[in-house]
């Protein structure tokens, strides 16, 4: 009945009070990529972050919890275009995915504001799949959206 | 949340007019037969979906014999969606820092 969904499709869109070239950096350059990466209460060490920001180039940071907790996010840049967008491959990781890939779309609203779009496509493991093909995933995300 | 419950509440999701009956119930809680009205099936089969929503902790239903009103329980879906929203959930998170990054870089300029 349904077609078979083995990709899950996220958006976020946010608008910054800020210059696109300043989101740009903040997305390419380590010391500032350190500052925001990850969930509240984890850090990212400069020396455990590689940004080799060209296609290709490989995508490191290792995020560190206050308990000492390590987690790493790693992946490639497919596509780079300057300033406004950038593609990222993350491989499979444990039981969450087999894999996403990333588009990120910065676009300048004018008088210094700016839309970002992060756009993923995760493929999915076997169990999430079973419940995408049941057609669950969008209308759960709808609900819980609807509950706030 | 168990991975059985888990198991339980996504099993109770995967059915159209069970997650319809959800949506309906998102507005305010319902009678068996209000929440049988907008579907082509018995209240019968309304009531069996309702004992599966009701297994999956998804729904609560009054007491009186009659009606039994139906309301829905949150917490339940609430963490099947974020067990799905966990890879969202990390951008949310990176791009609320992001923000106030940006903020905070831009004061001193």
């Amino acid at each position: 009945m349904t077609e078979a969904v083995s990709a899950q499709e996220i958006a976020i869109t946010r608008v910054f009070d800020a210059p696109r070239e300043l989101v740009w950096k903040a997305w390419t350059e380590p010391d500032q990529l350190a500052r925001w990466w990850g969930p509240r209460g984890w850090s990212n060490p400069l020396e455990m972050i590689t940004l080799d920001v060209r296609p290709g180039g490989e995508f490191r940071v290792t995020s560190v919890s206050g308990e000492g907790a390590e987690m790493s996010s790693q992946g490639v840049f497919r596509e780079v275009v300057e300033p406004e967008r950038l593609v990222l491959e993350e491989p499979a990781e444990d039981a969450w995915h087999e894999g996403a890939v990333s588009v990120v779309t910065l676009t300048d609203l004018g008088e210094g504001r700016t839309e970002m779009v992060l756009q993923s496509t995760i493929q999915t493991t076997d169990e999430m799949r079973g419940h995408a093909e049941a057609g669950l995933t969008s209308s759960l995300d709808r609900l819980a959206e609807h509950l706030g | 949340m168990a991975a059985d419950q888990l198991t339980t509440t996504f099993a109770a999701l995967a059915d159209p007019t069970r997650r319809a009956i959800l949506t309906r119930l998102a507005h305010g809680e319902a009678s068996v037969s209000q929440l049988a009205e907008p579907f082509p099936v018995t209240v019968q089969a309304i009531s069996k979906h309702l004992k599966v929503l009701e297994r999956a902790g998804l729904i609560a239903r009054g007491r009186s014999a009659q009606l039994r009103p139906s309301r829905l329980q949150g917490e339940a879906l609430k963490e099947a969606a974020d067990w799905l929203a966990g890879y969202r959930g990390f951008w949310e998170d990176s791009f609320d820092r992001l923000e106030e990054h940006l903020r905070e870089i831009q004061k001193g300029t």
